[in-house]
């Protein structure tokens, strides 16, 4: 899968850093549908495994919500690239959740984001994370941008 | 009731969903911020809310002028054209 966006701009564009970054490449930004695909190799590398859990590593849900508000944060930049340059801080504010089945070493985590209202302060999104073309958890989130003062 | 009033009913419904704000505390005149406690947050799932339910667009630049259930009815009527 070609990246449209690599690590490097992910990195350069999400306060989150590691062992806290949880997209490694984004595949796909659609500016007139306002959506985004990115992807998550879910690795035994990833620091959550050690406690969670031990000897049956499972990402966990907290996680995976994680990293689909990062990919709405990605999404926010592709569309308002001169607010997002300005490094504001990105906040929660709502999330309605549903987890369908368990993630698990190796699985690619494809995280789809669409915008269903994004203002210069903050959105709304709704988010799948996928694996194999099947849903795992499906997500609404709200969330708010402020600039630093 | 005339459609507007109709209308009326339902925001003030839909507001008190978001908001957990009872429907009798939701007077036209009550300030989100200050009196019954409404975030941005709750503005922006507000704003989102009745853009899908009338099929309008609310422009970004006249959220900041929503502060009242009164104000919210004043754009949408003008949005509505009624």
């Amino acid at each position: 899968m070609e990246a449209v966006w690599d690590i490097q701009k992910i990195q350069d564009t999400l306060p989150q850093k590691y062992p806290f970054l949880f997209v490694d490449r984004v595949i796909a930004i659609n500016e007139e549908e306002k959506s985004i695909t990115c992807l998550k190799e879910v690795s035994i590398n990833d620091y959550f495994f050690q406690g969670h859990f031990p000897g049956n590593p499972v990402m966990p849900g907290v996680i995976i919500i994680e990293a689909l508000a990062q990919a709405s944060i990605l999404l926010y930049a592709a569309l308002r690239p001169v607010e997002a340059g300005k490094k504001p801080d990105y906040f929660l504010g709502k999330v309605d959740a549903k987890f369908f089945s368990p993630v698990r070493v190796g699985d690619q985590l494809m995280l789809e984001v669409k915008a269903e209202k994004l203002l210069s302060k903050g959105g709304i999104v709704t988010a799948e994370a996928k694996v194999d073309g099947e849903t795992v958890t499906s997500a609404r989130i709200v969330f708010g941008v402020k600039p630093r003062e | 009731m005339s459609d507007f009033d109709t209308i009326k009913k339902e925001v003030r419904a839909l507001v008190s969903d978001i908001t957990e704000v009872p429907e009798e505390e939701l007077t036209d005149e009550a300030t989100f911020t200050d009196d019954l406690g409404i975030d941005s947050m709750m503005a922006l799932e507000i704003v989102a809310s009745i853009e899908k339910k009338y099929k309008v667009v609310i422009p970004e630049e006249k959220i900041p002028t929503i502060t009242s259930l009164g104000n919210v009815f004043l754009m949408l009527e003008e949005l509505l054209g009624k």
